[in-house]
């Protein structure tokens, strides 16, 4: 091995880096915010007596969940605009991740409901409570409690997923490790240097979510 | 005295005719062989690649093929020796190829190690257009000003290259050709800025879908290149090439230039020459 290293680069542009972090952090999180709405939303309405609505859910988890993001992402980003509907590339890849992440977490939110026992929703509603109050007060927070370990892990997916952004052009991480690469010639230290922030950043993100996951009271 | 300055001249006309002796003869060499070796890629239309029934074609094989045809009066005695980008000064250097013609940039620094012949196209960067798009050429693009988007396959300095022609327009950065095409096929770009031979080929290879903005810039020379220290097969290339450009083979060159970036060149002013002003 005959390659020397030389960090320089990486810090002459190490703004350029963070920004690319920055960026790829805030369309994880607009993404994970959808997806977890979407998410809960299909997670309650999978347990729905109606036919239709379960139908609904399982073919749009079955759909997405099958497709690789990268192809969501290209098609919503070339193909819809040709069908008339066009978003911009940040808003058009949140649209692409929060659809991916919603399909997943409807799986992790189903499992966390199948998780809640029965009887304290017999209590619940012994008590009184109507059946929406169960389900805010009762059910939600034994299912998110159930679902943390595996919401974490999705998290950390989906925020490592925004790499492929960088396909249509957004300027995360990945872009910048690539443009530097291919400016520079500095290959094994831009991306090392973009390994190094994903790891810390998903790290971050891991101990945050244990915290919660310790604050959360347990049941 | 007289003696000593004899011996002296004989000991010179010795040296003189054992040099002369020593003096390669590429020209000669090549005659005698019966073949031209060329130095060329593949798989970059429209320069050098390999066509439909497998034979080597392209702007740069054209051109090779005008010196061949200048050596044997037939362009099909050569052959091709596919080598990289990367190789293309070392198989010179190492005597490999008589000749190298692949799309190959003159810069001083490379005319320290190769000699090039006169150049046979000169590339640019060059703005790609849909037919019927929202501009029609460079100067309404830059009066658009921040309103316009170029895609631009990623690479050094590809934004400041943008900015040279379009100084307030968006750049996005892909990291291959068909996502930069994409690009302006689904309306994300307003324009792609790619080699003007590029540029020109793909225009040819999708008749009535695209045009050229009109507008080339960020000019790069593109020569063959021979063994330094090759005066007479140099001026020998020379001379085929720039009678392929001026001369009584004007008619191969124009038809390959046409053939390949779909525009035809200048015809060379019959009367005084041109290049002599």
């Amino acid at each position: 091995m005959s390659y020397s290293f030389n960090f320089g680069v990486i810090w002459a542009n190490l703004d350029t880096f963070l920004l690319g972090l920055a960026l790829g952090l805030a369309l994880a999180f607009a993404s994970i915010a959808i997806g977890t709405v979407l998410g809960l939303v299909c997670a309650f309405a999978s347990l729905a007596k109606g036919r239709l609505l379960r139908t609904v859910v399982a073919a749009y988890v079955t759909f997405v969940r099958n497709l690789p993001l990268l192809v969501i992402v290209l098609f919503a980003y070339f193909a819809l605009p040709r069908l008339g509907l066009r978003l911009g590339k940040n808003e058009s890849f949140i649209a692409s991740l929060s659809l991916y992440a919603g399909a997943y977490l409807t799986e992790v939110f189903r499992a966390g409901l199948a998780g809640v026992p029965r009887g304290v929703i017999d209590a619940g509603l012994a008590i009184g409570l109507t059946r929406a109050r169960v389900s805010l007060y009762v059910v939600l927070p034994i299912m998110l409690r159930n679902s943390l370990p595996a919401l974490g892990t999705t998290f950390i997916s989906l925020f490592k997923d925004t790499s492929l952004a960088a396909t249509i052009a957004v300027q995360e991480l990945t872009f910048v490790a690539r443009k530097i690469n291919v400016e520079t010639f500095r290959v094994a230290e831009a991306w090392l240097a973009a390994s190094f922030l994903y790891i810390s950043t998903c790290l971050l993100l891991a101990a945050g979510l244990r915290r919660l996951e310790r604050r959360f009271p347990k049941f | 005295m007289k003696r000593l300055i004899l011996a002296l001249m004989a000991v010179s006309s010795l040296t003189i005719i054992s040099s002369e002796a020593c003096l390669a003869d590429k020209l000669a060499d090549v005659i005698a062989r019966g073949k031209l070796v060329v130095g060329t890629g593949t798989g970059n239309p429209p320069w050098h690649f390999r066509d439909e029934s497998g034979q080597m074609a392209g702007f740069d094989v054209d051109v090779a093929k005008i010196v061949a045809k200048g050596i044997f009066g037939d362009d099909t005695k050569i052959e091709f020796v596919n080598q990289g980008s990367d190789a293309r000064i070392p198989n010179i250097v190492t005597d490999k190829v008589d000749i190298t013609c692949q799309f190959m940039t003159v810069t001083a620094e490379r005319a320290q190690q190769v000699n090039f012949t006169i150049p046979y196209y000169r590339e640019g960067v060059g703005l790609l257009l849909t037919e019927g798009g929202k501009y029609k050429t460079h100067e309404e693009m830059k009066t658009a000003g921040n309103a316009v988007t170029v895609s631009v396959l990623q690479n050094v300095y590809a934004e400041e290259m943008v900015h040279m022609a379009l100084p307030q327009a968006k750049v996005d950065q892909y990291e291959s050709v068909d996502l930069m095409y994409q690009a302006l096929n689904s309306g994300r770009a307003d324009a792609a800025a790619t080699d003007v031979s590029a540029l020109r080929w793909f225009i040819k290879q999708n008749p009535g879908k695209y045009v050229d903005a009109g507008y080339g810039w960020n000019p790069q020379t593109y020569s063959c290149g021979v063994k330094r220290g090759e005066q007479d097969w140099l001026n020998f290339v020379n001379t085929a090439l720039h009678e392929a450009m001026t001369g009584v083979d004007f008619a191969t060159y124009a038809a390959s230039f046409e053939k390949w970036f779909g525009v035809r060149p200048p015809e060379p002013a019959v009367g005084f020459p041109g290049e002599m002003r």
